[in-house]
């Protein structure tokens, strides 16, 4: 039985709790903002769409408070293969809006079962990678991890919805590395990734073509191998541009607006310019809660997701804008500090995997919103509509605490 | 199943804050640089982003005679605008308004890339709208997005007189003239300047200040009302100006002068107020407003008698006889000239080896001063040009205004030639002329060319003994000074008598323009000077005094013949008119 009084709920991370609080009231300040020229209606209203969900969202991370470890770590394969089943499902129904990305169920509100899956799909990869004494030091024990996550990240792609996929792809490298992995074989992973970004410049794709030589013979891999890898990556390369033709023309736009943004001032550089514009506008203090032009004109698209930094920057300014980040960075190093001290590998792997989902997020979306990448649909953690994340943030947020706490069991 | 023991090392540990505190840092950086480097230039950026800067055209200032009867008005008219960054469907769009305006699609769109000044400023597509367009554009506006109207003072001639030299014409801004223009800030690309004659001149007074109104608009360029910050600055209309034409006067001079080419001019010659001026052939006034079509453009540009020239001020004329007065007062200063002593004109004169012929083959027997010029005797002229210095006489032609500008108030103004030594030297060569050069000077041929507003300034110099206003057509205090002529009494009393035996003595070649009035007499010249052009020109100039006041009147028939055959009665039709109509009372 649990007791309330026991060591387990003295053990929880109370900063973390605190500084989720701070991000989420955060959120709903900005959402109210916004809020205010929207017509009623509880789910036309952001502000009083994101309380709504914040009930089920603080429930249920309680609700996972109460289950026990051993239970998390049995039915993880159980659930990535659910994973995998909702995220299929959207498929069955129509397009929304040309894409598969939600399910809609008859409630006033779809659900991106995507948001899920990317908790099932990293605690099956936790499990995997603790359960399997691997040997990290081969190349050959990464590839039925990978494997692992691929499945799940290939069906969102096809959704299609490539932030989501990015979200699913990035915990594997740094739960690999925190598994004991050797950073070269990372390295090989990523390298495929720059042979067909830098494939587009001559004098880039030199480079690195000089660079990937010199790690391939310092490493020093057999021969075969590093000949296999080096020419490999080359050929991939010079492949890239078909590749490329192969692309979405909104996934190329997307490439290539991050390339020039001034470019197509009324595609999605529009909006990034539109973000700076906004958030250059803000200065220090901002322009004052429920007062920034950008944010009330229209001017900034998605502002209650994609773009509430933005909005924040507007109003709020750099001050509040740096606590929001500082705190959150905060955040991250408690779970990343709570990872390292766990006595379990799994939770170890979760906490790291759940803390580079959340810094994946911020650091996408806050990187777009000031023109740093490529528009990606990705929305900052607590502080974005929508209610989805916010429940799945929430679910994280309690597996985090209860991964946290260390006992024997 | 937790079997597995975590093996992460404080290393890694670290590595891993490293890189969340990296990245943290390097958003907050960029942060940094946006909101608080960037700051002045995105404030800006979004200030422009939102507000949308809406002009509405003040209408111009009126031009009204001198009793107040309006001349140039202003008529609303509807111009169709579009807002781009709301037009979607653009060609859709255009080929409806094209359909209902009876245009070109082709040239709505051209007009929509010629207007183009931004996303949110509307573009002009169209203008001159009726009220029956409209009605049509208004019941397919659901289909019309984007697309406005707004109304646009334009010209509007009311008055029965063109006077189309004088008023000018306004033209529209574009592009090109836009950038040539000294205060490009106070004018947009569509607004209206103006280009010729008073409309040009008193730019300044006729345009009025722009009404400036600023709205907030959203990120789809709709408007969401007005910014607070940004006071509105309604239209200031244009003030209106004053001219000293008399419409009346005008009217009749302008109808005595159609069909023919050449200029009169009338006036007060004590103050320079110019009460009528034609130059001939005009054209219509409202030739310029509205839709104007290539090929009537290019029929008033390719016309022969060239209608859009200005004759009275850029038209360039050997004066002819006309000038004779200032010949007389050159040598009446000579102490070796006596205009008692005569000349014998047998209708020629041989100087070297030319032969000089007078405009009356049997000549005019003996000649004093007075006979010459009421005569107009050229041969008198000749056989004194041994005592005219080229040079002396250029001055005296400069004392009456020629070779200068007489600063009438519209621009373009020529000033037409006085020939000096130095002129002829660097024409012709230091021997490439002759003193027989001096011989065609002095009865006011060869190379001295004049304007008729010279001409103007010149009667009203003789008829004021040389204190006359400057030519002015606008009604204004600050009237720039006139040149004054300097002749003895003697002088000026001997040239004026000579100037009303031109008209009464019954050989005055000016005879024809007396209209015999009781109490109204005549002074006067005639002209008619040879030009390499065709038929010789005939010129008239004098004045009337009639019950106190003085009305001068410059006339010039193009190629028409002789000046007292066929601009002297023209002068005697205008001065009979003018009595008629009022009896020469004027309320300067």
């Amino acid at each position: 039985m649990i007791n309330i009084r026991s060591t387990e709920f003295k053990e929880i991370p109370v900063k973390i709790i605190w500084a989720v609080a701070f991000l989420t009231v955060m959120g709903l300040i900005v959402l109210k903002s916004i809020s205010q020229h929207h017509p009623g209606g509880l789910f036309q209203n952001p502000f009083t769409k994101q309380l709504f969900f914040l009930i089920p969202a603080i429930l249920v991370s309680c609700v996972i408070l109460f289950i026990p470890r051993y239970t998390i770590h049995k039915y993880s394969y159980t659930f990535y293969l659910i994973g995998i089943f909702i995220v299929l499902l959207p498929f069955l129904g129509t397009a929304h809006a040309g894409t598969y990305r939600w399910l809609n169920i008859g409630l006033p509100f779809a659900i991106q079962p995507s948001e899920f899956a990317k908790v099932f799909t990293l605690l099956a990869l936790a499990r995997y990678l603790s359960d399997h004494n691997l040997e990290m030091q081969k190349f050959s024990s990464i590839i039925i991890p990978i494997l692992l996550v691929i499945i799940p990240t290939t069906v969102v792609l096809n959704q299609p919805d490539l932030g989501t996929a990015i979200i699913m792809m990035t915990p594997v490298l740094p739960m690999l590395y925190w598994a004991g992995a050797r950073p070269f074989y990372l390295f090989l992973m990523l390298a495929p990734l720059f042979s067909m970004l830098t494939a587009f410049d001559n004098f880039a794709f030199t480079i690195w073509v000089g660079f990937l030589g010199i790690i391939i013979f310092l490493s020093r891999p057999k021969r075969m191998v590093s000949l296999s890898l080096f020419f490999g990556n080359i050929f991939l390369g010079l492949f890239s541009p078909f590749l490329w033709n192969a692309l979405k023309p909104y996934q190329q736009n997307r490439i290539l607006t991050l390339l020039n943004p001034e470019k197509d001032p009324l595609g999605a550089a529009y909006q990034i310019i539109q973000s700076k514009t906004a958030i250059g506008s803000g200065g220090l203090f901002g322009k004052g809660w429920g007062v920034g032009t950008q944010t009330h004109l229209k001017f900034l698209p998605v502002q209650e997701s994609d773009f509430i930094l933005s909005v924040m920057g507007e109003e709020l300014g750099f001050i509040s804008i740096s606590l929001v980040l500082l705190v959150f960075g905060f955040f991250i190093v408690q779970i990343l500090k709570r990872s390292y001290l766990s006595k379990d590998r799994f939770s170890s792997l979760a906490l790291m995997g759940f803390a580079s989902i959340f810094m994946t997020h911020v650091f996408v979306n806050t990187a777009m919103t000031v023109g740093l990448i490529p528009v990606k649909g990705l929305p900052f953690p607590f502080i974005s509509a929508g209610g989805s994340f916010l429940i799945s943030s929430y679910i994280m947020i309690g597996l985090i605490l209860k991964l946290s706490v260390n006992y024997s069991e | 199943m937790l079997k597995a023991e975590n093996i992460v090392s404080y290393k890694q540990y670290l590595v891993s804050i490293f890189i969340i505190w990296i990245l943290v840092i390097i958003l907050i950086g960029r942060f940094f640089q946006i909101q608080i480097m960037g700051h002045d230039q995105y404030s800006k950026k979004a200030n422009t982003n939102r507000i949308r800067k809406v002009t509405s055209t003040a209408p111009r200032g009126l031009i009204l005679d001198r009793n107040g009867q309006i001349l140039v008005d202003n008529s609303p008219t509807y111009v169709l605008t579009a807002i781009p960054g709301e037009l979607s469907h653009k060609e859709k769009k255009f080929d409806i308004i094209s359909d209902i305006l009876g245009l070109d699609s082709l040239t709505v769109s051209k007009n929509y890339k010629k207007y183009y000044r931004g996303k949110f400023l509307p573009a002009r597509i169209a203008k001159d709208l009726t009220f029956n367009q409209l009605s049509q554009l208004e019941e397919n506006k659901i289909n019309l997005g984007g697309i406005y109207y707004e109304q646009f003072p334009e010209r509007y001639f009311p008055s029965k007189v063109n006077a189309s030299h004088i008023l000018g014409y306004v033209r529209e801004i574009d592009k090109p003239i836009r950038s040539g223009l000294d205060q490009k800030n106070e004018y947009e690309i569509g607004d209206m300047i103006g280009w010729i004659g008073l409309e040009k001149q008193y730019e300044s007074f006729l345009k009025g200040i722009r009404g400036i109104y600023f709205y907030e608009v959203d990120a789809f360029g709709r408007e969401v009302g007005q910014v607070q910050e940004l006071e509105p600055q309604n239209p200031e209309p244009g003030k209106n100006i004053v001219t000293t034409l008399d419409m009346e006067i005008q009217y009749k001079i302008e109808e005595i002068m159609v069909g023919k080419k050449g200029v009169i001019m009338v006036g007060n010659p004590e103050t320079g107020a110019i009460l009528g001026a034609v130059s001939a052939p005009f054209f219509e006034p409202d030739l310029f407003t509205g839709l104007m079509l290539e090929k009537d453009w290019e029929k008033v540009l390719q016309h022969p008698d060239k209608p859009l020239f200005n004759r009275m001020i850029q038209g360039l004329y050997p004066p002819g006889s006309i000038v004779k007065m200032i010949t007389a007062s050159n040598l009446l200063t000579n102490p070796e000239f006596d205009p008692k002593i005569t000349q014998i004109c047998e209708g020629h004169y041989q100087f070297g080896d030319r032969l000089f012929g007078c405009w009356s083959d049997l000549g005019h027997g003996a000649m004093d001063l007075t006979a010459a010029i009421l005569n107009s005797c050229d041969i008198y002229f000749y056989k004194n040009v041994h005592l005219i210095d080229l040079n002396d006489l250029s001055r005296s032609f400069q004392s009456f205004g020629f070779g200068h500008p007489t600063q009438i108030d519209i621009p373009g103004e020529l000033i037409g030639i006085v020939p000096t030594m130095e002129y002829m030297n660097t024409r012709y060569g230091r021997y490439g002329w002759s003193k027989g050069a001096l011989l065609n000077i002095c009865i006011g041929q060869g190379e001295l060319l004049v304007t008729p507003i010279q001409v103007f300034n010149y009667i009203n110099l003789l008829a004021t003994r040389g204190k006359a206003g400057t030519p002015h057509l606008v009604m204004v205090d600050n009237i720039p000074e006139n040149i004054s002529t300097r002749l003895d009494t003697k002088h000026w009393d001997r040239i004026i008598s000579d100037m009303r035996n031109v008209i009464i003595h019954k050989n005055g070649t000016g005879r024809r323009a007396n209209p015999a009035i009781l109490g109204m007499d005549i002074y006067g010249k005639t002209g008619t000077s040879e030009n390499p052009h065709g038929e010789n020109h005939a010129w008239f100039i004098g004045w009337a005094e009639y019950g106190g006041a003085k009305l001068s009147i410059v006339v010039l028939l193009e190629n028409s013949g002789s000046g007292g055959a066929v601009a002297a009665p023209v002068a005697q039709k205008v001065f009979n008119q003018i009595a008629t109509y009022n009896q020469f009372t004027f309320n300067d």
